[in-house]
């Protein structure tokens, strides 16, 4: 295990609405605890013997770095986009490796046997070609050209539509998902997914969303959204192994699991490989 | 002694066929290996490694469709001998001989279900004793649960023990299958005759929760 890689990345540990109500948050960020306190535009986060980490409000969420010399940050333009509803859902606790969790938001393949009815069904089941690349020029990840049968796409949607997607990964543990708008089709729906590793083989999942949508209650976007990231535990609990193999030989993927194959390239290329198994088992 | 003991035993009881119902899948461990048990529509049993070879989901979560066992992550369907037959993602694509779930070799007896991590499941044919009682974990190691049930009277007598192994707790005839689990975690099968009355079998299932107690206690 090697944290090196790791400690150097920003990490999602608390959320606006914590910290709005004055909670402080006891929790763990890769193996050490942490503990959360302040207000959203103060916020504090100490380690166990004091010391005080770099903290920053964004996205909703608070972000830190354990490491000396943080990357910056991963920038979501849309966040600045005021038209646009912003929804912290709230942490998911997922007994997996942080980078199962992003590898999961990243697949489409699964939407018709896990989010029946939701985000997929059968026998709408086939995934057709679209393209993957490392940008180098940003070091990312991004997957596009994705389209898919989704029978009710958004919390917005009336209809069954054939959704586009596209999936940028800025950082191992962070990644955003741009979508079709059911009540704004020129538009894009942006889904984003912090994972906060607690500990190799496990993490807070903490989706955020910005939506054109201005009728649908909180609420009930928010559980729209937690449904989902449910239905997703209930497979991440039970991959085996619960680290993300990066040996090629270990999983056997398909086609339509080319952003995985290059997701899980380009982390063993970066050397970031917390959560993540480098031997062959 | 229970069943099995001095007998060389290649196979190991995993489960009561009774509490796997035709299309169904349970998880089950054999000497250590965590397993998909399932049967298809034809009752045609089948026991493999709990693994998916796509993305490594425990295919004990599966569903059966036909004769097929689908993974519930991609919806991924084996066929029998454990070829992967179908990949939902692209319904064209034949999908390669090289994808396919590890298979074990299991038969059912005595209204057990048997799996072997080798090639020739067997079983224990235990007689006339072959009415499922309950299974019960015990959690503690499998000898001292073995041992439990023979330290642990029945209506104030101690069972006595047949030359097959097999118990007599207070006139009824018993075989306590044993599956270790971990070195402290062991899955008990019991079994009686088919005489057996409703009233009998209650007590034997509490003396059985008895057996418990004590290993239970003997491992603390
Ligand atoms: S993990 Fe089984 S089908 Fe993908
Ligand atoms: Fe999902």
């Amino acid at each position: 295990m090697s944290t090196e890689y790791a400690r150097n990345d920003w990490y999602v540990v608390a959320d606006v609405n914590q910290l709005a109500a004055g909670q402080v948050v006891e929790t763990r960020l890769l193996g050490q605890p942490l503990r959360v306190s302040g207000s959203p535009d103060a916020p504090l986060v100490t380690t166990a013997d004091g010391t005080a980490l770099p903290a920053q409000l964004r996205y909703d969420h608070i972000w830190t770095s354990p490491g000396a010399d943080p990357r910056p940050l991963p920038d979501i333009a849309e966040a600045a986009e005021r038209d646009r509803t912003f929804v912290p859902c709230g942490g998911v606790r997922v007994r997996c490796s942080p980078l199962r969790a992003v590898e999961n938001f990243l697949d489409i393949a699964h939407f018709p046997f896990v989010h029946t009815g939701i985000l997929g069904e059968e026998p709408h089941t086939e995934v057709a070609p679209y393209k993957v690349e490392i940008r180098e020029d940003v070091d990312e990840v991004w997957a596009t050209q994705i389209g898919f049968h989704q029978p009710q796409a958004a919390k917005s949607a009336t209809e069954a539509i054939e959704t586009r997607y596209e999936y940028r990964v800025p950082a191992p543990t962070t990644a955003v998902l741009y979508k079709t708008c059911p009540p704004k089709p020129e538009a894009w729906d942006v889904i984003a997914i912090f994972v906060q590793p607690l500990a190799e083989n496990e993490c807070i999942a903490w989706p955020w969303m910005a939506l054109y949508d201005e009728v649908t209650p909180y609420a009930d976007l928010v559980q729209f959204q937690q449904e989902i990231f449910l239905q997703d535990r209930s497979i991440l609990e039970n991959q085996k192994p619960t680290l993300l193999p990066l040996d090629p030989r270990l999983e056997i993927p398909t086609r339509c699991d080319l952003t995985s194959v290059v997701y899980r390239r380009w982390l063993k290329r970066k050397g970031a490989t917390y959560g993540a198994l480098t031997t062959a088992a | 002694m229970g069943v099995g003991v001095g007998v060389r035993m290649n196979s190991v009881a995993v489960g009561l066929s009774r509490d796997l119902a035709p299309k169904r899948v349970m998880r089950a461990v054999a000497y250590g290996h965590d397993l998909a048990v399932w049967r298809d529509g034809e009752n045609g049993l089948h026991a493999w490694d709990n693994r998916c070879p796509h993305r490594g989901m425990r295919l004990s979560h599966g569903f059966v469709r036909g004769d097929r066992l689908a993974c519930l992550y991609h919806g991924w369907q084996y066929r029998k001998d454990g070829g992967c037959a179908y990949i939902p993602a692209h319904p064209g694509l034949e999908p390669p001989e090289t994808i396919r779930a590890q298979t074990y070799s299991v038969i059912e007896k005595s209204g057990v279900i048997w799996v072997s991590t080798g090639n020739d499941a067997q079983g224990v044919d235990t007689g006339p004793v072959s009415e499922p009682l309950r299974s019960l974990t015990f959690f503690c190691a499998e000898a001292i649960a073995r041992a439990a049930f023979e330290d642990t009277p029945f209506a104030g007598n101690l069972p006595q023990v047949e030359s097959t192994g097999r118990l007599v707790a207070g006139g009824h005839p018993v075989a306590v299958l044993a599956n270790p689990v971990t070195e402290s975690e062991t899955l008990i099968h019991v079994l009686t005759s088919a005489g057996v009355g409703i009233a009998a079998k209650k007590a034997l299932s509490r003396w059985c929760e008895a057996a418990r107690s004590v290993a239970e206690r003997q491992a603390a």
